[in-house]
């Protein structure tokens, strides 16, 4: 048993009812591309493929059988006995398909939305209603910000994007052209790395201090991009020692893990990177005093001025 | 003959049959499997594999006879294969994207559906596309190990409304509870992962982050009866918060937030409701239901953000902001 009301055998007899069409459809892949294809080993899908040659349609001459072999390490299929693509997707796959595009936000009129209207109006009858009806248990549709189906597509299209961004650093608003490359979301925030045109660099760009992008019509031949991180404490110059109160040290706990230092008193300790005063202050504020910065003295002014300020 | 066998030589057969295939017919061809033991057994046997092959989405439909032919089964081609969708390359990449994305987090509910999902939608064009660079962290939180198993149980437990067991670990009184839940949903917040349900032993709806469940097992007597049913009138979006004020801890209070500078057109982006003009900036009301986690939420957008009202709202913005003045002592700027 998988969970839930689904057998082993519901996984097998789906995959292999779409391993038939797909090398059907593909003929000569080798062994290892079919197996990547199918999430699978090499040697588990040889085994999937021995038991395929047992399979056909009464009265079993030899002809009825589907006749699926390897030859030189290529797959091949010769009589696919009706199979000849895959059945239709599940309620369920598309729930899962609706759920993943809704993590992008698609707006109106951008690709992602017509994609999916397109994929509800080839599942079959019976499933619709059970796609809605599942489809209000899976709410990942609030998460993202808007303009991530926009960047993604200009992702795609390589098309330079321009707009408002409010840096964290000076506070003041800019325009900006950049060369999208990624798109990524980390503890629940997402940013944008891509090469910043007038700086001559990659940058990173937070979406929720960013204006509407437009995609322009300019595009850019593509480029090596490394893969974006946030900078953690342990790569920074600049490190800032910030404890928390006995009351929120067991969430500081949850997501700093090992990182979270625990002192005698219940409370506990972090290093964070210091580069972004602006964000640290922020940071350290919105625990509204459960959250104290011990060191370097820099900061400890920079989180007291701000609380002053925000008090005038 | 093995299962899957059995199964897959019935959709071969149902699938080329031009007409209905009689009881006595699959009865005479499946001899070993439906043709043993009394009737009853063998009918039993055949309503299991047809269940498995309608949960699979495989169309098989029974034919009521007449005086020419006796009920029969068959499977309906139009109604079997994936049609071609002619997604145009655009929005199979972005559809790509997101679906790869989701699957790569590690932590997105209905991984085996989605996967499968993606190689169907490919299907007709060879294989995956070329699609941009997005990537999720979801989870939120530093250990993440046991979350998508633990996701792919929850999601298939409330997809056949099977009650699940786990363990809950509190951070606030540091203990685990054991739970009974009828889980009604799952939704993702600020990169955390929440179920909703039907608590047991509280007796009402609670929400359970899953990265604080322990030993989440799906009830799996009668795996295709259902449990309970998911009241009609249910919306996920009322017990689990987006913003920092929505948490439910009082009744619902109007306040109104003041954004200045460079905060003012960002206002839509910062906070849900339309801002409205304000000679100083952008004005923004909210019904908070958690006072603190609004006043800690402008609190650290900086000085730029005021709360304007009511009295209750201001006294409190400014009682944490005392309080992060109190806990960082002036210090000398080094001459």
């Amino acid at each position: 048993m998988t969970g839930e009301g689904r057998t082993d055998v519901y996984e097998r007899l789906r995959r292999l009812l779409f391993l038939v069409p797909f090398v059907s459809r593909n003929p000569g892949l080798t062994v290892d591309h079919v197996a990547k294809e199918l999430g699978l080993s090499r040697d588990a899908l040889l085994e999937e493929l021995d038991l395929l040659t047992l399979v056909g349609r009464p009265p079993f001459q030899p002809d009825d059988f589907i006749d699926i072999y390897v030859e030189d390490d290529r797959v091949y299929v010769d009589l696919h006995q009706r199979l000849s693509a895959p059945p239709r997707l599940t309620a369920a796959e598309g729930v899962a398909l609706a759920a993943a595009a809704a993590l992008l936000k698609p707006g109106q009129d951008d690709a992602l939305r017509s994609a999916i209207e397109k994929l509800e109006r080839v599942l079959p009858p019976h499933a619709v209603t059970r796609f809605r009806e599942m489809g209000k248990r899976l709410d990942v549709a609030l998460e993202a910000p808007s303009g991530l189906a926009t960047l993604s597509q200009a992702i795609v299209e390589r098309r330079v994007v321009a707009f408002d961004y409010l840096p964290t650093s000076t506070g003041q608003p800019e325009r900006r052209r950049v060369q999208p490359a990624e798109l990524f979301s980390h503890r629940g925030q997402w940013y944008l790395a891509g090469f910043d045109v007038a700086r001559a660099g990659e940058r990173l760009f937070r979406l929720d201090r960013m204006g509407p992008p437009e995609v322009t019509s300019e595009t850019f031949a593509p480029t090596p991009h490394r893969r974006a991180t946030i900078p953690g404490a342990a790569e920074s110059h600049e490190r800032v020692t910030v404890r928390f109160e006995p009351a929120v040290a067991p969430y500081v706990r949850e997501r700093f893990g090992p990182e979270a230092k625990a002192l005698a008193d219940g409370r506990v300790e972090v290093e964070v990177p210091g580069e972004n005063p602006r964000w640290l202050t922020g940071w350290v504020l919105s625990f509204g005093g459960d959250a104290v910065v011990t060191r370097p003295d820099w900061a400890i002014r920079s989180v007291a001025q701000a609380a002053g300020a925000s008090l005038e | 003959m093995e299962r899957t066998e059995r199964l897959l030589d019935l959709v071969a057969l149902l699938l080329d049959s031009k007409e209905p295939v009689s009881w006595n017919e699959l009865r005479e061809t499946f001899k070993d499997d439906y043709g043993v033991g009394s009737t009853e057994a063998c009918e039993r046997k055949f309503e299991r594999d047809k269940a498995e092959l309608l949960e699979l989405g495989i169309p098989l439909t029974f034919v009521k006879g007449d005086d020419e032919r006796p009920d029969g089964y068959l499977v309906e081609r139009d109604a079997y294969y994936l049609p071609e969708v002619s997604l145009t390359p655009e929005e199979l990449a972005v559809l790509y994207a997101a679906g790869s994305a989701a699957l790569a987090s590690g932590a997105f509910p209905g991984s085996q559906d989605l996967a499968h999902a993606l190689r169907k939608i490919g299907f007709f064009s060879g294989g995956p596309p070329p699609a941009p660079k997005v990537r999720l962290e979801l989870g939120g939180v530093a250990d993440t190990r046991d979350l998508p198993a633990r996701l792919d149980a929850l999601w298939s437990a409330i997809s056949s409304r099977k009650s699940v067991t786990l363990d809950y670990w509190s951070p606030r009184t540091k203990e685990h509870s054991h739970r009974v839940v009828d889980g009604y949903g799952l939704a993702l917040r600020r990169g955390l992962w929440t179920l909703v349900g039907y608590c047991h032993l509280r007796q009402g709806i609670r929400t359970f982050h899953v990265h604080r469940m322990r030993k989440v097992t799906v009830n799996t007597a009668k795996p295709r009866s259902p449990d309970y049913e998911v009241p009609a009138s249910f919306s996920l979006d009322e017990y689990v918060a987006t913003w920092p004020w929505q948490h439910r801890f009082h009744e619902p209070l109007r306040v109104d937030v003041l954004l200045t500078g460079e905060l003012s057109p960002l206002a839509g982006t910062l906070f849900p409701s339309t801002p409205a003009d304000d000679p100083r900036g952008s004005r923004v009301t909210v019904q908070a239901t958690d006072l603190d986690g609004l006043v800690k939420y402008v609190l650290s957008l900086g000085p730029a953000a005021k709360v304007l009202g009511p009295a209750r709202a201001v006294e409190r913005h400014h009682e944490l902001a005392r309080a992060v003045l109190a806990a960082h002592p002036t210090v000398k700027e080094a001459p």
